[in-house]
């Protein structure tokens, strides 16, 4: 029978105590996994963000060049936005739920002659269109590519189909693509009561509130790829 | 030691030294579907796993689910399951990660795909907070049981307190008056914790979606501006845990709660855990510095669990840096064989183990 005293017992535990520091040399850095994204995922960020970029000063030069056609649809966009908020503010005390359908019906029933093309009128449908190919056609636009396709109705598994006509619903079962932030920062901005959209390639404005479709600009993003 | 006693010590070492960096840079844990066509239905039945978390005095307690409103078996379960796990885990709060009631909202959907399945929940005094997704139509921000305010994007305080702020926001319209609204709230919010919860992940492994990069780019350089913390999405119907990435911030998405997509996880490097066989929901509670998390399946199963010491916080452990996020997990738990049945239908309460079992180093 073997017996260990303490000092050997001491000594083993230094050897191996001894050894582990030593493998720890070997070791990568514990914090290793805790690094930023890898080169190709840092790559892709870097190319998104430059067209985030560059899209922001698309979006500050159109502003700053407001030809007349663009100053046309934003005064159409404001007018839109009165007859919101007047009518908003009628509807007094609906239960919130119940605003959607409130709000819809008494804004049709002051556009019912309402026809594509009344606030994407002619004139800036040109502008629309460039602004939008930037962002979404050539190198480097497969990220907002992909986010058009997200959520688009027409590409959505889950999604209800939409029926796109100015004073249609926008209904309740469909789903909604992400609209890329890049194009977002691009087209002229809208007041909170108006939201751009996409149906397939159709670029919508629907009220934010009331769900109906305001006016819509027909092929206005180039083929989409994707499912 | 002689000259060869030298040379076999060195080449032990160098093969244990060799086995331990095999052990650190095994590929992550994940547990992916089989292919579709090979894909078992139903759920494993596998036994309910205990509470991993430290239930500390006066902590800030919530749940995450993502994906949920369809009103099926797999929501109904999970809501179940939370309930059962809340009479351990007392949270107060579930924040909701967008797609919470797809296809229509009239007011019986509202019942059905939200009311009934949380039920137990709702009754026991937890409001839930929720983000808008693709799915939702924007005027469920009226809806008074979301708690949003009337209000596309927001933010607030749980009522503990606890040093912790979240920002709810609308990905699928990140328009510049939102990003504003962001940057005001995060630059005048003095809390140690800020959580973003949103339906978009900037980060995914997903086949179906994975990340996206467009809204990486508004928000992750906000984020780090203002020390984001952590974040929460949905969209792809999976669980995956990111591996902290630039500024020490970690990404999760929970985006099975009523959805589920068997095999989507493309396992990549940005994978720290995955999970995409059944539908889950998650628990966390912040305490301090310290962000707990246990991921748990529908069948009370717990996926994966750890701690988050509160990036850019000071780290207590000696000889770590300051600024370094650190990350640890428990061992993963042992997922039992499936066995015959299976959809387990009872489902058990969760057992409460008071500390959790010792954590190993990510």
């Amino acid at each position: 029978m073997k017996h260990h005293t303490a000092h050997q017992s001491g000594a083993r535990t230094f050897a191996l105590a001894g050894g582990l520091g030593l493998i720890g040399l070997f070791l990568p850095d514990p914090t290793s996994a805790q690094t930023p994204p890898s080169t190709a995922e840092a790559a892709k960020t870097v190319k998104v963000t430059k067209k985030v970029e560059k899209a922001r000063r698309a979006g500050e030069r159109a502003a700053k060049e407001a030809t007349e056609a663009l100053k046309r649809f934003q005064k159409e966009v404001a007018e839109y936005e009165r007859l919101h908020v007047a009518q908003l503010a009628r509807l007094g005390t609906v239960e919130p739920v119940r605003v959607q359908e409130a709000l819809a019906r008494a804004i049709v029933s002051k556009r019912d002659e309402a026809k594509p093309g009344d606030i994407f009128a002619k004139d800036v449908q040109p502008l629309f269109r460039t602004l939008i190919a930037e962002q979404l056609k050539g190198p480097d636009t497969a990220a907002a590519q992909k986010a058009v396709v997200e959520g688009n109705p027409t590409r959505d598994e889950d999604s209800v189909p939409v029926l796109v006509r100015v004073n249609g619903v926008y209904p309740a079962g469909a789903s909604r693509s992400t609209v890329p932030a890049s194009l977002l920062l691009a087209l002229p901005p809208l007041p909170p009561c108006l939201h751009y959209l996409f149906v397939e390639r159709d670029l919508l404005l629907v009220d934010s509130v009331a769900q109906i479709i305001v006016d819509y600009l027909p092929a206005a993003a180039p083929a989409l790829v994707g499912k | 030691m002689n000259a060869r006693g030298v040379g076999r010590f060195g080449r032990f070492l160098f093969v244990v030294a060799l086995a331990q960096c095999s052990v650190r840079s095994a590929p992550p844990l994940v547990e992916v579907a089989p292919p579709p066509e090979r894909a078992t239905s139903g759920a494993r039945a596998e036994a309910p796993t205990s509470l991993t978390l430290p239930l500390k005095e006066g902590s800030v307690r919530f749940a995450v689910i993502g994906d949920t409103g369809r009103a099926n078996s797999g929501q109904i379960e999970v809501g179940r399951q939370m309930a059962a796990f809340h009479k351990q885990f007392p949270f107060s709060f579930v924040i909701m990660v967008g797609d919470n009631i797809y296809g229509t909202d009239a007011p019986a959907d509202m019942v059905a795909k939200f009311e009934s399945p949380y039920k137990v929940l709702l009754d026991a005094g937890v409001t839930f907070h929720a983000a808008l997704g693709n799915h939702d139509n924007p005027n469920q921000r009226f809806y008074k049981l979301f708690n949003m305010g009337d209000k596309r994007y927001y933010t607030f305080r749980p009522a503990s307190g606890g040093g912790v702020r979240f920002f709810a926001l609308d990905s699928t319209y990140i328009d510049k008056v939102q990003t504003d609204w962001f940057e005001k709230e995060l630059a005048s919010s003095s809390s140690d914790w800020k959580i973003a919860f949103f339906h978009h992940p900037l980060y995914s492994s997903g086949r179906t979606h994975g990340s996206s990069l467009e809204t990486r780019a508004i928000l992750e350089p906000l984020f780090l501006k203002y020390q984001v913390s952590a974040a929460f999405s949905g969209h792809d119907h999976f669980y995956e845990r990111i591996k902290p990435q630039k500024g020490g911030i970690v990404y999760w998405v929970s985006g099975a709660g009523g959805s589920l997509r068997k095999g989507d996880i493309a396992v990549t490097e940005l994978t720290a855990k995955g999970y995409d066989r059944d539908y889950h929901f998650m628990l966390v509670e912040i305490s301090g510095d310290e962000l707990y998390f246990q991921t748990i399946s529908r069948t009370g199963v717990t996926l994966d669990s750890g701690v988050l010491h509160r990036p850019g916080a000071p780290v207590r452990a000696p000889g770590t840096s300051p600024a370094a996020p650190v990350l640890v997990v428990p061992a993963p738990v042992p997922i039992a064989p499936p066995k015959a049945t299976p959809t387990p239908t009872p489902i058990a309460p969760p057992k409460v183990t008071p500390t959790p079992t010792g954590p190993i180093s990510l």
